[in-house]
């Protein structure tokens, strides 16, 4: 479970105090409101990955563990952006080995790369194993980088708008596939999204705009 | 391809075979008042021993096979005879050794020993920073050909034991034999063929040494050898010997390569104009290069050796010791080999073709008729007035 | 501790970075610290001397004008390779002529095409002249430039941003002047100031094919620094004193061209003119084959002349080939071959390495100093900046060896290491850290895995760089090392100053060697070796 408390987004001119939020495992909550209100700024502050120009307050609580002031690097959350940014000098096979956790039973180059290939035939994928990022159409990138996210086992996942590029067509798609991975893992999820479309009816949603406030500026 | 680089290298003055007389009294009366060490002495055998095993790194100009080719037998020889290690190290510029010792301003030096001669040898000698006594103490310097050459005083600087001669330099040309068919050349014959044969006369442009070299055979013949040449360049005397070199320069420029609105960087660059056949001669300080380079068949059989009419200037080429020298005494010993006869019969005889510089190997045939240098303060004045008048 | 151990690293790191940016700062002052006291007379002497202003106004016209020139012609030809997938690879091209050092095509150019030329009738093309040189500065550093671009272009979005361009309506030349143009521009700023250095203080091509009525600048200063008679000292001094004045002017002429030319394509980009004079012709496709050509030509010229083959002899023939000179002087240059290899392999690594540790400590504070400041090596007047670490290195009695010639070439490969670095390194997106990060990889190793592996082929195009001008260092190799520790270029520059051309030949050829290899070398393993945009 994902928790955050007493968060509060703090710019120049506005702020932001947020409720208290609980996503349960196998929940996904929606961010929404209008560009420019802050919701990547969350999405990135829940990463790990402090915004310079607005402070952030608040606790994260994952799991029963407070993970707020971990690096990135140990706080094991997944995420899956517009871009997708596969690594562009890995095939698709070694982007998902780069992402698998570093234990024992995945020590050597020829476990990982068979695991990789486990999860790429589960979703129906092994025959993109050899090609690299540059030759995949949009909907493919987006179905290996969410494989790739959730090949870490991460114990939240978190979507910085993660369709926007895609075709309408392929959006749908690739929504009610994303949607039906995310639920199979049993972890939650905070999805930024500034498209109604996108969103599931199931999930709950936060709109920012809600809780902004003008701040009283002293040189007015 | 022997073409000795001397560049920056004499710029004073230096006593010639006009003065021969004068030369050989002043170079006899020297003879008489250094004591020569014998090599059988006890001090020259102390020197043997203390240079054995050692290594003396040689600075000297590389950029001639020849040269760089003697060198590597000469490496053979002392190695063999000595157990001296000779370490030869090609410099581009023999002011490169003049600006380390310099920085290194009488610390330890990289260097044990230097080919150098005029301002070079002038501004070291002046800092303090050679060794001084070499002829005393280096036995072979009593075969040194004091009485014939001039080489006790190197651009008007006296050696005074700060450097050994080692070969001789003799402005020469080398020119195609049908278009320059006597032996010796006059400033006027030299315009006629550039006249008859536009775009193949030119000279290094000064202060490049040949270059200006060049100037000084001209401006002897057209003031046919004045004496004021060899004194301290008065302003009268500039006033009434220079204005026929520019009156000649004037007519002879607009005939020259490149019409005169460029000229070769150096006399290498000349050598490989006339290799190329762009040019009709070449500038030269070594008197047998033309020999030596038909024989390698780098230029053509037609080829012919020429000089001025009043004679070649001429000077010496020389060895020196930094005073903070690692192995001065192995280096002493390397000057003293240079000196001795079977390497100054292989320099001069060999592929090199440099004069020899003692008594027993001295060879009339060998040399041209000598012309002294002039003052070093026509040097000076010429380049001046070359660099304004034609320089910008 | 973590913290500790973080901060201690960062410090190291600084003074390293530090250390080595600031050598040139030392070299220069130490160098150029007055030996006698000044006099105006001195100055006055300076001024005087006769054609001095032309020769500035000559070297600085040159010097700018070569490099904006090759600049162009490079961003033309890489227009038309960009997108060819055939041609793509065409670094690879580049290598023999990248490789080939500026004098040697100084002397086949002009023996293929001035008067007395061997294989055409007579070009134009004058011996000695402003024409001649820039066309050998043009001709050695288009190459150059197209490898700066080519770095520059596996991190930067091209063709996305000539598809936005085109889907807007615009033809592809006018996309590439619009879009391309303006950022490749302001990446390749400081490959431009290290070209227009070159070119302002370059002594040897200027003597081969320079004009010297009057001579160049960087000529006159070289000489009179050189020099031991009454008074060159002093002006040597004057003169350094206003080569570094010109260094600064012609930073600030590139600085204003750069600002001009991203007013021009705005400008004409807003507009959305037709604009006629930028069309980019195909005809530039045929640069590569044309220099490729000539090259061969050159390469031909200077195999026959080193086999002895005499062009002007009354009858030349093949036969009188040879391979003499070969067998005789490979017993010499083996070993100089070897030093250079060592010390350039050496260098170019560590200045490789020092380059991505100064960018990498100048992200993590998130600013960037100013470029010329990390090229100082490159732009300072080379002559008196490597006196100056020769009386340090003196005063520190350290002896002559292969490591002291290393951290002397050390400044001048980090320069271009960074030079060529700096680019790609700031195109790389930080998110693919992140991402890393998210996977649980540490700081050190996201760097290493993703960031490091991004640049790889920046990075073999760098050391293919720093490698060969380590190879080509002369000036420093010969004043720290005593000219005790030989390598390949000091041996070809003696051999340079001779007047044997079969010598000199051999010594240009194998002097092209090592880094043809390199430049070959690095070309492949680029491609191997994806970058962020990758093929």
């Amino acid at each position: 479970m994902l928790e955050v408390i007493d968060c509060q987004i703090e710019a120049k001119t506005w702020c932001i105090t947020l409720p208290d939020i609980q996503v349960h495992k196998g929940e996904l909550l929606v961010v929404t409101g209008p560009s420019g209100i802050g919701k990547s700024t969350l999405l990135h502050w829940l990463l790990g990955n402090n915004p310079q120009h607005v402070s952030i307050k608040g606790q994260i609580i994952l799991s029963g563990a407070n993970i707020t002031d971990l690096p990135i690097e140990q706080r094991q959350v997944g995420l899956l952006m517009q871009d997708v940014l596969l690594f562009p000098h890995l095939d698709v096979q070694d982007n998902i080995c780069f992402a698998l956790p570093k234990s024992q039973q995945l020590s050597s180059k020829k476990q990982r790369r068979a695991a990789a290939m486990d999860l790429l035939e589960q979703i129906n994928l092994a025959h993109l194993a050899v090609r690299y990022p540059q030759n995949l159409s949009g909907g493919e990138r987006s179905r290996v980088g969410l494989i790739r996210a959730l090949a870490n086992q991460p114990q939240v996942m978190l979507l910085d708008e993660p369709f926007a590029a895609l075709d309408p067509n392929t959006r749908q798609q690739m929504g009610a596939w994303a949607f039906q991975q995310l639920a199979q893992q049993d972890i939650p999820s905070v999805m930024v999204s500034h498209d109604v479309e996108d969103i599931p009816v199931s999930a709950q949603q936060l709109c920012l705009a809600d809780y902004y406030h003008v701040l009283e500026s002293n040189n007015q | 391809m022997t073409s000795l680089r001397f560049k920056v290298l004499s710029r004073r003055f230096i006593l010639c075979l006009l003065w021969i007389f004068a030369a050989a009294v002043q170079a006899q009366s020297e003879s008489t008042t250094v004591d020569v060490i014998q090599q059988s002495s006890k001090q020259w055998q102390q020197t043997l021993k203390a240079a054995q095993g050692q290594s003396v790194y040689f600075y000297a100009w590389g950029g001639s096979k020849a040269v760089n080719d003697y060198l590597r037998w000469a490496t053979r020889e002392i190695a063999r005879q000595y157990r001296i290690r000779l370490i030869h190290v090609k410099v581009t510029d023999p002011s490169e050794p003049v600006s380390r010792l310099k920085a290194e301003n009488g610390r330890t030096s990289a260097i044990d020993l230097i080919w150098v001669n005029g301002e070079n040898f002038a501004y070291l000698k002046q800092q303090g920073f050679l060794m001084g006594n070499l002829w005393a103490t280096i036995p072979n310097s009593s075969n040194l050909a004091v009485d014939k050459l001039p080489i006790t005083v190197d651009f008007g600087e006296p050696m005074e034991g700060f450097e050994v001669p080692w070969g001789i330099g003799q402005f020469n040309l080398i020119a195609e034999k049908a278009l320059y068919p006597a032996q010796q050349l006059s400033a006027a014959s030299l315009l006629d063929v550039a006249k008859n044969h536009p775009q193949t006369v030119t000279y290094p442009r000064p202060p490049e040494f040949h270059g200006t070299t060049f100037l000084k055979q001209l401006l002897i013949d057209l003031s046919h050898g004045d004496p004021r040449l060899y004194q301290l360049a008065s302003e009268q005397a500039k006033s009434e010997l220079l204005p026929a070199l520019w009156q000649y320069l004037d007519k002879l420029h607009p005939h020259l390569w490149q019409q005169g609105l460029a000229f070769p960087s150096s006399s290498a660059e000349q050598f490989l104009l006339y290799q190329q056949k762009n040019l009709s001669m070449a500038v030269s300080f070594n008197p047998n290069q033309w020999l030596k380079e038909k024989s390698t068949q780098q230029i053509s059989e037609s080829s012919e050796r020429r000089y001025f009419t009043h004679g070649a200037i001429t000077n010496s080429h020389n060895l020196a010791i930094p005073k903070h020298a690692p192995n001065s005494e192995a280096a002493k010993v390397v000057i003293n080999f240079m000196l001795s006869e079977k390497a100054q019969r292989e320099k001069f005889s060999g592929v090199w073709g440099d004069p020899s510089v003692i008594t027993t190997l001295f060879d009339e045939k060998a040399t041209m008729p000598a012309h002294p240098e002039l003052h070093s303060s026509w040097h000076v004045v010429i380049e001046d007035i070359w660099q304004q008048k034609y320089g910008g | 501790m973590a913290t500790k151990v973080r901060r201690l690293g960062l410090v190291c790191g600084w003074s390293l970075v530090a250390g080595i940016s600031m050598l040139p700062i030392l070299g220069i002052v130490v160098g150029l610290w007055p030996q006698e006291p000044l006099t105006f007379a001195g100055f006055e002497s300076f001024l005087g001397y006769q054609g001095l202003t032309t020769s500035i106004v000559m070297t600085l016209l040159t010097a700018i004008l070569s490099s904006l020139i090759s600049l162009y012609i490079a961003f033309v030809v890489y227009s038309q390779y960009h997108l060819s997938q055939r041609l793509q690879s065409f670094e690879k091209y580049l290598a023999p002529l990248l490789s080939m050092p500026h004098l040697a095509i100084a002397i086949g150019l002009v023996f293929l095409f001035s008067d007395g030329s061997i294989f055409f009738v007579d070009s134009g093309l004058p011996r000695k002249g402003l024409a001649t040189l820039t066309l050998t500065i043009v001709i050695k550093e288009v190459p150059f430039f197209l490898l700066i671009f080519s770095a520059l272009g596996r991190q930067l979005p091209i063709k996305n941003w000539l598809l936005q361009g085109k889907a807007l309506g615009y033809q592809a030349y006018r996309c590439w002047w619009f879009l391309v143009f303006p950022p490749l521009l302001k990446q390749s700023r400081l490959a431009l100031l290290a070209a227009t250095a070159y070119t302002l203080s370059v002594v040897d091509v200027s003597l081969l094919v320079g004009p010297n009525i009057p001579e160049l600048f960087a000529v006159s200063v070289y000489r009179w620094q050189t020099s031991f008679a009454d008074g060159d000292q002093v002006l040597g001094f004057w003169s350094n004193v206003l080569l570094l004045l010109l260094l600064v002017v012609s930073v600030s002429l590139l600085y204003a061209h750069e600002k001009l030319a991203f007013a021009g394509c705005k400008s004409l980009a807003t507009q959305g003119r037709r604009f006629l004079v930028g069309r980019i012709s195909p005809i530039f496709k045929a640069w590569i084959p044309l220099s490729g050509v000539l090259t061969a030509l050159m390469i031909l010229v200077f195999v026959l002349w080193s086999l002895g083959y005499d062009w002007h002899s009354s009858r030349p023939s093949f036969s009188q080939l040879s391979t003499v000179l070969w067998r005789d002087e490979w017993l010499f240059f083996a070993l100089p071959l070897q030093n250079s290899l060592l010390i350039a392999g050496l260098a170019g690594l560590l200045g490789v390495a020092l380059a991505l540790l100064a960018l990498e400590l100048q992200r993590q504070r998130g600013q960037y100093w100013p470029d010329y400041y990390w090229l100082l090596a490159i732009i300072l007047p080379q002559l008196s900046m490597v006196l100056g670490w020769q009386i340090l290195h003196i005063w520190l009695q350290g002896g002559y060896h292969s490591g002291w010639i290393v951290l002397s070439h050390l400044p001048f490969t980090f320069a271009y290491g960074y030079l060529v670095l700096k680019g790609p390194f700031q195109n790389v997106d930080e998110r693919y850290e992140l991402l890393a990060a998210s996977f649980g990889y540490s700081l050190w190793q996201s760097w290493w895995l993703v960031r490091f592996r991004l640049l790889l082929p920046a990075i073999f195009t760098g050391l293919a760089i720093a490698f060969s001008v380590s190879v080509a260092q002369y000036i420093p190799t010969i004043m720290i090392g005593a000219g005790r520790v030989t390598t390949i270029t000091t041996e070809a520059v003696v051999i340079g100053t001779g007047s044997q051309q079969n010598l000199i030949a051999l010594y240009v050829l194998l002097q092209s060697i090592l880094p043809f290899m390199a430049f070959f070398i690095a070309a492949l393993l680029a491609r191997r070796f994806r970058g962020s945009v990758g093929g």
